[in-house]
């Protein structure tokens, strides 16, 4: 099994407990037990520093943005074109312009099927993979349904790789303009070979969308490294607040592409004849934009940043392998898939045990997990499996509460057999 | 132990676990009067209902359920508790059935409906509780809903 690339572990150590106490609600109990989060793919919980920051704007720096006269509104303006700035840096995009705030990567997604898809023509195709999230699926089904562009849908292995062989195939006839996969699959912890799939993808003349919701909160993530022509993420994986997300494009492709939404912030002029749009980003930001949000997303991205990439990524390896290693002795537990890179995500099923029942037996020792198909159907039957439980791992998470996990479920195996 | 942990506890109970695991009543019929399926596309979970009926009664009925515990054995125990009824009498268990998932207070049905005995499909109380829970008891009433659908009651 592999699992990120990790610094010498002396370098890398993580005070968990440092960090859990930074963490108000892991104090609470559930069903008076000890709060077991191991659900943090699905939405992470927020440090202080995130609920600090909003409640802050809140209190003393809020005004609408963009249009104020006033000193709060200028102040606002700053701290929120400030996050832009972080932004960039954390995805380390060569200009803040190409940044882009959306309500999540679900609707950062929908801007590029949109826009971008008004680019494309008629017998032109859009390529994803068998493993994407609903939310990399249906935005491109209804382009393909409006616009009369070909969906192509790339093969994974039976371990839970893209297959790459496949996908170069997908490419051969020169037709695919665009390449929307994830850089890390929510279901089956597949951490994709994004710099390789870009340069196949280039070499046939695509442009290339990662979907990153599960990646960015477990590796630093360098978009120009991995030469990515669109990169999507949200606010609420990485330990921010809901509401916000970010759409990285470069900068010739924003320029081009027709706006989203209408409405204020993203004009130039207005008669009631017509209308120009703003330069970019803000032809793409159209309305009051999610103010608190963004501040809240601007504190997560510097809290994450000094905890340190190499630190998270060591840490939830460790998990991973412990995690790997413990649930393999449960008796008739299966894991969902064998990728050669997996983040902090293990899907699994039972024996005799269906994925709602294990979660909500869990549940009752406190113990959170996701059962179902994970927004993720197609998937789900690539696999033959209608549903899994998954256990996902975070900033936060103790080795100890891994064994909680599976400890519990062997109770649980029981009472079923 | 406060009260609403006793009443967590007791949401699996012996019954509804070893119908889960052996029911009495799957599979199917060989011509079935009316048939009716139930999906939840949250979970995938799917039952299959087959049901022969003798005028206005239900002679036999079979059910082929993927799904969880709760899920199985509700299709189970429905199964049981409606063989010989009439159509009417089936539908109104439903209703029972659906008011016991709800709060008592919060349901008219429940006093409407309350002559009718729900037997061993009482287990299912602890549910109230679950709410995110209760579409999988309800599944196989889904079912039996639309095999009713075309047939007087």
């Amino acid at each position: 099994m592999a699992t990120h690339t990790a610094k010498s572990p002396a370098a890398s150590q993580l005070d968990v407990q440092a960090i859990r106490a930074q963490f108000p609600i892991l104090a609470e109990k559930v069903h008076d037990r000890p709060l077991v989060f191991l659900d943090s793919a699905a939405s992470a919980q927020k440090p202080n520093a995130v609920i600090d920051s909003m409640a802050n704007t809140m209190r003393h720096q809020y005004a609408n943005i963009h249009r104020g006269l006033h000193w709060m509104s200028e102040r606002t303006t700053e701290a929120y074109e400030g996050v832009r700035d972080l932004v960039a840096g954390f995805l380390n995009a060569p200009s803040r312009e190409e940044i882009v705030f959306t309500r999540n990567s679900t609707e950062a997604i929908n801007l590029v099927a949109h826009s971008f898809g008004a680019l494309l023509r008629p017998g032109q195709a859009v390529l994803i993979s068998q493993m994407e999230h609903h939310a990399n699926l249906v935005p491109w089904q209804m382009l393909r349904d409006r616009a009369g562009i070909e969906l192509r849908i790339a093969p994974i292995t039976d371990d839970g790789d893209l297959d790459m062989e496949a996908y170069k195939a997908f490419l051969a006839d020169g037709k695919v303009g665009l390449v929307a996969i994830t850089h890390m699959s929510n279901v089956l912890g597949t951490i994709t070979p994004a710099s390789q799939i870009a340069e196949v993808a280039h070499a046939a003349g695509a442009l290339v969308l990662f979907d990153g919701s599960q990646a960015v909160v477990h590796h630093k993530t360098d978009v120009q490294a991995l030469d990515a022509d669109f990169y999507t993420f949200t606010g609420h994986k990485l330990y921010g607040p809901t509401g916000i997300g970010v759409l990285w494009a470069r900068r010739a492709l924003l320029e081009q592409m027709p706006p989203f939404l209408g409405g204020g912030d993203m004009i130039s002029t207005v008669t009631f004849e017509r209308s120009t749009w703003a330069n970019i980003p803000h032809k793409f930001e159209a309305g009051t934009p999610a103010i608190v949000e963004t501040m809240g997303l601007g504190a997560a991205i510097e809290w994450v940043s000094q905890v340190g990439f190499d630190a998270i990524a060591a840490h939830e390896a460790a998990l991973t392998a412990h995690a790997l290693q413990r649930l393999a002795t449960v008796p008739g537990l299966k894991i969902v898939g064998n990728p050669r890179m997996r983040g902090g995500v293990v899907s699994f099923t039972m024996e005799d045990v269906h994925p709602h029942d294990i979660a909500t037996l869990l549940d009752r020792n406190g113990i959170a997990i996701r059962a179902g198909h994970h927004c993720a159907e197609p998937l789900m039957r690539r696999l033959g499996l209608s549903a899994t439980a998954r256990a996902s791992f975070g900033i936060y998470t103790q080795k100890e509460e891994i064994d909680v996990l599976a400890d519990t479920l062997v109770r649980i195996r029981d009472f079923f057999v | 132990m406060n009260s609403s942990t006793a009443e967590r506890d007791a949401l699996y109970d012996r019954l509804i676990v070893e119908r889960a695991r052996k029911p009495l009543h799957a599979g199917r019929l060989d011509a079935p009067d009316v048939q009716g399926e139930g999906r939840n596309p949250l979970c995938g979970d799917k039952t299959h209902l087959d049901i022969a009926l003798n005028g206005h009664h239900i002679q036999d009925i079979r059910h082929q359920t993927r799904g969880c515990a709760i899920c199985s054995a509700a299709a189970d125990l429905m199964a049981e508790r409606l063989r010989g009824e009439t159509v009417t009498q089936a539908l109104q268990v439903a209703d029972r059935f659906k008011a016991l998932l709800v709060e008592p207070s919060s349901s008219a049905v429940v006093e409407k409906s309350h002559q009718v005995p729900l037997g061993a499909l009482e287990v299912f109380a602890p549910l109230r509780s679950h709410k995110a829970r209760i579409r999988c008891a309800e599944l196989p009433w889904v079912a039996l809903e639309e095999a009713f659908s075309h047939v007087d009651g």
